[in-house]
């Protein structure tokens, strides 16, 4: 102790300590493990059960570290990962202390006397934290002379993941996460002492859609990817940043490929959005882009056989160009919900300047005007910086989902829900039809209501479940609303009541990865870029002058969206479509689409594989996936999105660049050559002053339920992993979805008379599914069935809607 | 230090009267007086009256248990818990057991004195899962005096209420750990939790909990009437009060002996009629396995907490197992160590990889293929599982070993000269 | 100049004629090589044929001319290539490249990889300089069963790894 303070002594903040490392001082926060003050302080405490997003366990034993409180030693070298620092503690790590530096190579070696010499055949071996630090700080041969402990290896606990339980340290990781940030606890602690294993239930795999990330966290070998077993080493592969392709919720990945292939994605770090974690799907869904049937070459149908047939790009968009060109005007645009911003952008510039038409619509699924004007009038514009993040929703007081089945449309979203719901911080409300999944696991209430009752359900709140408008009128609170609301009538007016009578501020989480962008970049038929309305004088003449183009010259009439383009199509009103990557069976009349794809006299398809829109397409031409193309997405808070080209040199060309060359042809100048130059084009375009679009004011009307014998209201949401074509060629993915049951109450069954049957059959005047069926706490009268999985196949098979009366009658009758 | 001079039995007093462990035989020798004793005074009395006595726990690590009791929060914002920790699994540890069988009782009324002191309305019993009679005689004493009014609503018309639940084990070592009986007795897997927070602040169901030995709450009752100076007479200036000590093994009369703390070996020995047979004493634990061993050096140690520590001990729970010179060291500790191997919980690397290593290289030695440095290896492992274990059973499951090897080396190593006879190399490779 | 001086250079010559020469036949007569030269690799097989290269890509790894290309397999109980429970499905070196250091064999965990004396790595095609697991497979021998087929040694990978070659020995004299 010096008796005079030093001169450059360190100042404690309050909420602060200071404390000693390895001879060094430094202030931590109250309440920080000591692993992590170490760790930011550059000594790195080996470690193998820790890790910073789950609660501390202390298994493993591995960050001894020799601790004085008050001047004391303790006893006992402390375990770094559990302790938290505190004021006048003196540590001393491995690096000082001979003690510390004992016991963790005494536990590195009692690691390893059970853990098998399997690394050449290891899938962790090369990346391995075991192998690293038994190379590091482990002895150089084995004291250990007698019999290993063994087990049978390796076992499916899911037809995803592996498990070796010979390589296992029970560091518990695995069952940690899957307890805490999943919440789908099916992985646990079996037996004890040397016998102890990680393991399932009999009968009860590990069906979590997150469970590829207790592969990633797993510190040894133990939990291995069915997918990606004996694939590749890690010093073979080149690993490039990216983002996820699938939903909205836009998570930082890591791609590792190897000649020309990806092998495998992982969770990047990002705390602002994915933490270290993304689902199942964005983890293991991506071998689409290698399927047979990805289109390679542009293809021209030939009049004499009516067949498809390779061309060469020049003929392909000489002959498109010349069709399109005489359509001028009579052209509508589909572009579907998978777009970068980029390459929505040459969509959006394409229609306008190519086509002269506002006849855009990125909607490929069931939509609403009343949608089209919330989107225009709160959605667009809105970034992390105005708008709802997932740091926001951790930090609401109050979260009401409605029409929005978080865990199945935006799992990143889900997880952040449950993360504030299990600190106690946050009440999260539902407003939908049976307490499922993610209700649970939000530690969510359910607020009931028939499906398309959701908007009267919102403007009965404040009667009938006062608590939920007060929590929401706590500053922070949050509601998030889904791609169902378009299909319930007045629910975009009622919650934009909502959000103004409580402060709430209000999030539209779309389900696929592109609409948020394509909303900005003005793919729709009212908007052009940047939210201006294309009614609007001022807005269009700020665009005319942004793209160079003459005073006047853009069309000023709103378009026709997607149902309006179909039905146009399909009576001979629209003589061209230029399609990008729509699966008309997604559409809301799926016969009528494809009515409309034979009637048009032109059909344009931009897709990466053959489709109902190629059958009926006059050219074909490829274009690129996001693993081998550069650009942006806008996840649902606005948050741009920048990802690089993964697998570069393909020939596979992004839409942008095949649309820009399609308008020279016409006569036309995009400037889209790049995402980069389609992003510099966009961003010239800068904010806009000129007015916003009005919020929707359509009432909200009761639900009432189908008055006839053998009638419910059909409830409908896709499942995260279904029969979506971005899942296909990945069966071990495809073993983890939901079982495909249609649910509804034991009174309804009863009334319906399905009880005493085991399968039910939903049917409309456009056809049927059979399909088992379970309980739960639906409303009288409603039947839920998956939007899109394995033979149910709502939209196709049925052409029903969320809240569409449909026929029930027990499996196998009529 | 010739003669014995037994104090007159307190904890085990009734133990041999008819039908000692019903209500009736405990009424008519002063059952339940010390609880209406007790209900007349404040919560806050009577943990000052257990604080004064000095009474510290007989689980084996001796703390004080008024202090314990202190712990607990003064409001009731949360239900506050006493657990009694009945799960008595240490080898050679035989004393609660046999005190629930023949006095079940004299445990129900320290609970509720001790629940009252602590203002919990839920008291639980964790019985180890084997001892089937013993909880069935439990569950039929809670009946008994839960008609008696002493137990249920609004004891002896007290106002205060009490629920007494005897919950059995499923006969796992390791859920004698106090937090590890908390999480089995909620339901889970019984391992040990991580500490902080500690049991008074967040134990069972998260709400403020303590964990009390069997011995330690039926001393209270005692405790009450005859007040902390009464108390105080038996035992040592630090370790005051009578104990049961259990003596097994080869003595004459094996059992339980109640004795003031304090006692040596020495008097217990004559109180059990001396080592069977007359065969002299070889090695012996003051306090069950766990406790590292003493010799025949160590017989008038005084065995109270201070005393087994200053030797290089411990009390634990004063199970005396006694061994005379048939027994080889290495085999005794093998055995153990298979108990410890077969019981870890398996939670943390170096109990569980440890014990399981340990057992192998007592095995092999045992059968006469050890090697010296084995010895050494033996002791380097037992070094990196001391004091390195999650909880205590890991520095449990190494004393006999470390002690073993401290006292009768030699045994070790002669069971390697016989292997290395066995195995010498011939002097040229190939000459054989 | 002196008088002997143009016979001088014919003695030369004279004087080599007696001298052992040190111009090889090749190609008609083949240079027996040092027992450890680093020819062309071998993938070699346990005695009953299965493969020893569990395609762990460690020789891979080694390689400093980025010569060896390797991907693993999952072996089935239906198609089984090698004991135990990975295979190396894709295994190619591109003699092109490799610089025959034999750090490979070196780092091969099971000595699947190892080196023969052969030399003749000459061609006039690029193409067929990357040898591919057909080409590097060591042949049949009797006895040797061409995979896949199940593991004959043993139950276990261990079986082949621990008394590989005494399995083998005991199977043909039970076969005699």
């Amino acid at each position: 102790m010096t008796v005079a303070p030093e001169k450059n002594e360190l100042v404690v903040p309050e909420g602060h300590v200071k404390l000693v490392i390895d001879g060094i001082e430094v202030v931590a926060p109250k309440g920080e493990l000591l692993i992590r003050t170490a760790e930011r302080m550059g000594i790195t405490i080996p470690r193998f059960c820790d890790h910073p997003l789950l609660d501390p366990a202390g298994a493993c034993r591995q960050c001894l570290v020799e601790v004085e409180m008050g001047g004391r030693p303790m006893p006992k070298p402390q375990a770094s990962c559990t302790i938290t620092v505190a004021d006048g503690m003196v540590v001393k790590t491995q690096v000082t202390s001979p003690v510390a530096d004992k016991a963790q190579q005494g536990v590195m070696e009692l690691l390893l006397i059970n853990h098998p010499l399997d690394c050449p055949i290891c899938d962790k071996g090369g990346e391995c934290p075991l192998q690293n630090q038994a190379l590091a700080h482990g002895r150089t041969d084995s004291r250990f002379v007698d019999r290993k402990r063994t087990f049978a290896k390796p076992i499916p606990i899911s037809t995803q993941v592996l498990l070796d339980r010979e390589r296992c340290v029970l560091c518990q990781r695995c069952t940690r996460f899957s307890a805490q940030i999943a919440g789908d606890p099916f992985i646990e602690l079996l037996e004890r002492g040397a016998q102890q294993q990680i393991g399932i239930a009999e009968e009860k795999p590990f069906q979590s859609y997150f469970s590829g990330n207790t592969i990633q966290i797993c510190p040894v070998g133990a939990l291995t990817s069915a997918a990606y077993r004996f694939r590749s080493r890690p010093f073979d592969l080149v690993s490039t940043p990216g983002v996820c392709e699938h939903c909205s919720s836009g998570c930082a990945e890591r791609t590792d490929w190897r000649r020309g292939k990806v092998m495998r994605k992982l969770a990047a770090n990002d705390p602002e959005v994915n933490e270290e974690w993304i689902c199942d799907k964005g983890r293991f869904a991506f071998r689409y882009t290698g399927a047979a049937d990805r289109v390679l070459r542009p293809m021209v149908r030939d009049k004499a056989t009516g067949e498809l047939k390779q061309a060469s790009w020049t003929e392909a968009l000489q002959v498109a160009a010349e069709a399109l060109t005489k359509a001028r005007g009579s052209a509508g645009v589909l572009t579907g919900g998978r777009l970068t911003l980029e390459d929505a952008y040459a969509y959006s510039k394409f229609a306008r300047v190519a086509l002269g038409t506002n006849d855009i619509d990125f909607r490929a699924r069931p939509h609403s005007r009343e949608e089209q004007e919330f989107l225009a009038s709160t959605v667009v514009g809105t970034t992390p910086e105005t708008g709802v993040t997932f740091t926001g929703i951790e930090a609401a007081p109050t979260v009401l989902c409605v029409a929005f089945e978080p865990e199945e449309e935006a799992p990143i979203v889900f997880l952040r829900l449950r993360k504030a719901a299990r600190k106690g911080r946050t009440k999260v409300f539902h407003i939908g039809q049976w307490t499922s999944p993610a209700v649970e696991k939000t530690f969510g209430t359910l607020l009931a209501t028939p499906p398309g009752g959701e908007a009267a359900a919102v403007d009965a709140l404040s009667s009938h479940a006062p608590d939920v408008t007060e929590g929401l009128g706590k500053p922070g609170s949050v509601i998030l609303v889904g791609e169902r609301a378009a299909q319930v009538p007045g629910l975009f007016s009622a919650l934009l009541r909502l959000s103004e009578q409580t402060g709430a501020r209000i999030a539209w989480i779309p389900r696929r990865a592109g609409e948020r962008g394509a909303v900005e970049v003005g793919a729709l038929p009212t908007l052009l870029p940047g939210g201006r309305l294309v009614a609007d004088a001022a807005a269009r003449a700020e665009v005319e002058q942004a793209w160079g183009l003459e005073p006047g010259s853009l069309p000023d009439v709103p378009g026709r969206d997607t149902n309006g383009i179909i039905e146009a199509a399909a009576n001979g009103e629209l003589r061209a479509l230029v399609v990008g990557g729509v699966d008309p069976y997604d559409l809301p009349d799926p016969q009528l689409a494809l009515k409309a794809l034979r009637t048009a006299d032109f059909v344009l398809s931009l897709e990466l594989r053959h489709s109902a829109v190629t059958e009926f397409a006059d050219v074909v031409l490829p274009i690129a996936p996001s693993v081998e193309k550069a650009g942006t997405f806008l996840n649902w808070e606005g948050r741009r999105r920048e990802f690089g080209t993964t697998l570069d040199g393909t020939g596979a060309l992004p839409d942008c660049r095949v649309l820009d060359t399609l308008a020279v042809e016409m006569d036309a100048d995009l400037f889209t050559q790049t995402p980069t130059a389609a992003a510099g084009d966009l961003a010239r375009l800068g904010t806009t002053s000129t007015a916003r679009a009005a919020a929707p004011t359509v009432e909200s009307r009761q639900q009432s339920l189908p008055q006839s014998d053998g009638q419910a209201l059909l409830a409908t949401w896709r499942q995260l992993l279904d029969n979506g074509s971005l899942q296909e060629e990945e069966p071990h993915l495809a073993g983890t979805a939901r079982r495909v049951v249609a649910r509804l109450s034991e009174h309804t069954a009863e009334v319906l008379g399905v009880d005493k049957a085991e399968t039910v059959r939903v049917s409309t005047d456009r056809g049927s599914v059979t399909v088992p069926f379970e309980y739960a706490d639906l409303p009288d009268g409603v039947v839920w069935l998956p939007g899109n999985s394995g033979d149910v196949r709502v939209r196709r098979e049925l052409g029903a809607l969320h809240g569409s009366p449909v026929n029930v009658h027990p499996g196998g009758t009529e | 230090m010739s003669t014995v001079d037994p104090v007159t039995p307190v904890l085990t007093k009734r133990w041999l009267s008819p039908r000692s462990w019903s209500i009736q035989t405990y009424e008519q020798l002063e059952g339940y007086t010390a609880l209406r004793k007790a209900l007349t005074a404040t919560p806050e009395q009577i943990v000052q009256v257990v604080k004064d006595s000095g009474l510290r726990g007989r689980g084996g690590a001796g703390f004080p248990s008024g202090l314990k009791w202190s712990f607990m929060p003064p409001n009731e914002d949360k239900p506050h818990y006493l657990v009694i920790n009945a799960d008595e699994g240490e080898p050679g540890t035989c004393k609660d057991i046999p005190l629930m069988m023949a006095d079940p009782h004299s445990l129900i009324e320290g609970c509720v004195i001790a629940s009252y002191a602590m203002r919990s309305h839920h008291c639980f019993i964790y019985v180890r899962g084997e001892v089937l009679h013993c909880i069935r005689r439990l569950n039929a004493a809670v009946k008994e005096a839960k008609a008696a009014g002493y137990l249920g609503e609004n004891i002896l018309g007290s106002g205060y209420d009490l629920e007494i639940t005897v919950h059995a084990g499923a006969g796992a070592y390791i859920c004698g750990e106090e937090t590890a009986l908390l999480d089995s007795l909620e339901g889970r897997r019984g391992q040990p939790r991580l500490k902080p927070p500690f049991p008074a602040a967040a134990g069972l169901y998260a709400a403020p909990t303590t964990v009390n030995n069997v011995e330690t709450i039926a001393s209270v009752p005692y405790i009450i009437n005859g007040g902390s100076d009464w108390f105080r007479r038996m035992g040592t200036e630090k370790s005051p009060g009578p104990k049961i000590y259990s003596i097994s093994g080869h003595v004459e009369r094996p059992g339980q002996y109640e004795a003031p703390l304090g006692t040596t070996l020495r008097q217990l020995l004559e109180m059990a009629g001396g080592m069977k047979d007359g065969i002299p004493l070889k090695f012996w634990t003051p306090g069950g396995s766990s406790t590292p061993m003493f010799t025949a050096e160590h017989l008038d140690v005084p065995l109270d907490f201070e005393g087994a520590a200053e030797a290089g001990s411990m009390l634990g729970t004063t199970a005396v197992q006694v061994f005379n010179e048939t027994v080889s060291v290495p085999w005794a500790v093998m055995k153990w160590t298979q108990f410890y191997k077969h019981e870890s919980c398996g939670k943390c690397t170096p109990c569980r990889e440890g014990t399981y290593w340990l057992v192998q290289i007592l095995e092999r030695m045992v059968d006469g293929n050890g090697t010296e440095e084995d010895i050494d290896t033996l002791l380097d492992v037992c070094d990196n599982v001391l004091g390195r274990s999650f909880c205590a059973l890991g520095d449990g499951a190494v004393s006999p070993i470390q002690s073993g090897i401290k006292y009768f080396r030699d045994e070790f190593l002669a069971l390697c000269q016989k292997n290395r006879e066995k195995n010498r190399k011939p002097a040229m490779a190939g000459a054989n | 100049m002196g008088f002997l001086d143009p016979v001088k250079g014919f003695g030369v010559t004279f004087g080599m004629m007696f001298k052992k020469v040190a111009t090889e036949k090749y190609p008609e007569v083949k240079k027996v090589t040092a027992p450890r030269y680093h020819g062309r690799h071998q993938l070699n097989r346990h005695p009953d044929g299965l493969e020893k290269c569990v395609g762990c890509e460690l020789c891979a790894w080694a390689c400093p001319a980025d010569a060896i290309f390797v991907e693993g397999g999952n072996n089935t109980d239906e198609e089984r290539y090698s004991p135990g429970e990975r295979y190396g499905a894709d295994y190619q070196i591109n003699y092109l490249r490799c610089i025959g250091c034999g750090l490979c064999i070196e780092a091969c965990p099971t000595r699947s990889l190892t080196m023969t004396n052969e030399y003749e790595l000459a061609n006039d095609n690029r193409q067929v300089l990357i040898f591919t697991k057909e080409d590097l497979l060591a042949p049949l021998l009797p006895g040797m069963e061409a995979p896949p087929h199940p593991m004959r040694l043993g139950e276990t990978e261990q079986d082949y790894y621990v008394n590989g070659p005494e399995l083998a020995k005991r199977a043909q004299e039970e076969a005699k």
